[in-house]
């Protein structure tokens, strides 16, 4: 019995300390090591945070250009699923266009209309938000982590917490400010609370990420049902932190929970715009 | 001249796990796939543990710390929450080294659940603990999972590459 034991100390002592003929330090010092530099790091300290900003924007260059190759296997596996497809899509395209006529004639009379209207009230056309555009750099994801890396941070006014938007549809928030990058937190995440509306009903609740590709709705009244016609998600604004009556998608069923099929793939987005503030002049949308 | 540059050839080869190791930790290399939403594996385990077990001089320990900080960096762990969690898998397999005279698949695999086990458990100790992120027992468990039936598959392809690795510097 002490035999065994003293065998077992042996062998994990040697294990530790023993270093080999190439290797310069034992797994001890790494250990300690590690140990330290997280402590380190949680401790919050300035100068640790100034280190780490500098140290993110750096390997995030780096590792955007190891990336490269994957990312044009990605594009090149895309170009050849497009081309196989392309009957399929010239058909729907087609159905696409007969409707997108008859729209384009209803767009037009809501245009002079809504043109006449704001002469009347002399508003300025802008578009609801300030927003800064940021190429993504990085996308990689771990089975417990969804985010992006984008090329503008804290150079750009980006400030912790502004929402992401691709397409005017909200994709999530900034998690991490760097200098000249910054981390967005994706809503399909497992760490993402956004409070969100449900049109035409108006019901509050809480979109949270559950690390597949439709978060959950939860939170929401009781008795609470789904539309037929209509069921798109806002964001509330009640966090105080996002802005109200951002696009995010429409509540569905699936698997007897109600959930978000997103307006944005998560998969696909190449550029974001950071909203940084809303436009004072509400009506202007 | 040919023989500086056949011996660069010889250690770029050589050390070609390290540098998957790296490419990995550094690059958008996925494993996790949205199609199989359970599916996701920890190929950085696989290649620490195998390594470090068969042929400790390619992957050393200072590589493994270090690809754990670039890991935590991109991933924007805590630092050093990945490096521990490798240096734990590496601790297992130099005690397995130690203490086994002769090993094979089944020795490697069934001792690699230790490794999995200790790796994943620090993992979720400190991301639960100390960072402010949520994980789930399940992503945890099916992340274990799938890293333990995918370990004979890599074996196999890393025995295959060390043999021929070993044949050529031999000849």
């Amino acid at each position: 019995m002490s035999t065994s034991r003293d065998d077992f100390s042996i062998a994990i002592r040697s294990a530790l300390l023993q270093r080999g003929a190439k290797q310069k330090f034992s797994l001890f010092v790494l250990i300690l090591l590690s140990i330290f530099i997280f402590t380190l790091d949680n401790a919050n300290l300035k100068p640790v945070k100034i280190l780490r900003s500098l140290l993110n924007d750096g390997i995030y260059r780096i590792s955007a250009v190891s990336s490269s190759p994957i990312k044009m296997s990605s594009s090149t596996k895309d170009f050849f699923v497009n081309h196989i497809f392309v009957y399929k899509e010239n058909e729907r395209l087609k159905t696409e266009l007969d409707e997108l006529k008859t729209k384009k004639l209803e767009t037009l009379y809501l245009k002079t209309e809504n043109n006449k209207l704001q002469n009347v009230l002399k508003l300025e056309k802008e578009s609801p938000y300030t927003v800064v555009n940021a190429k993504v750099i990085l996308d990689k994801n771990s089975p417990y982590l969804n985010s992006l890396i984008i090329n503008k941070g804290s150079n750009s006014k980006i400030k912790l917490g502004m929402p992401a938007l691709h397409e005017g549809y909200l994709v999530g928030r900034i998690v991490e400010v760097n200098f000249t990058s910054s981390r967005i937190l994706l809503l399909n995440d497992l760490n993402s609370r956004i409070p969100v509306v449900i049109s035409p009903e108006g019901s509050q609740a809480i979109l949270s990420g559950s690390g597949k590709k439709k978060p959950n709705l939860q939170y929401l009244p009781e008795n609470f049902k789904l539309n037929d016609k209509e069921n798109s998600v806002f964001t509330s604004g009640k966090d105080g932190v996002l802005f109200p009556g951002i696009a995010v998608g429409n509540a569905v069923f699936d698997d007897d929970r109600i959930v978000v099929k997103l307006l944005s793939d998560p998969d696909q987005i190449n550029f974001v715009s950071i909203a940084l503030e809303q436009q004072t002049d509400v009506g202007a949308r | 001249m040919a023989l500086i540059f056949r011996g660069f050839k010889e250690s770029i080869l050589r050390l070609l796990p390290l540098f998957l190791l790296i490419y990995i930790c550094i690059s958008e290399f996925h494993t996790q796939f949205y199609y199989w939403e359970i599916f996701s594996f920890n190929l950085q385990f696989i290649i620490i543990y195998y390594w470090i077990l068969r042929d400790p001089d390619i992957l050393g320990y200072g590589f493994v710390f270090l690809c754990g900080l670039i890991n935590d960096v991109v991933l924007s762990l805590p630092l050093a929450t990945s490096a521990m969690s490798y240096l734990f898998v590496s601790l297992v397999a130099a005690y397995v080294r130690n203490a086994t005279v002769r090993t094979s698949l089944f020795t490697d695999w069934f001792t690699f659940v230790v490794a999995i086990g200790i790796g994943n458990f620090l993992y979720f100790y400190l991301m639960n603990n100390f960072a402010e992120a949520n994980i789930e027992y399940t992503t945890i468990f099916y992340n274990s999972l799938f890293t333990f039936i995918f370990y004979p598959v890599f074996w196999g392809l890393f025995e295959v590459y060390r043999q021929f690795s070993f044949a050529r510097s031999n000849a």
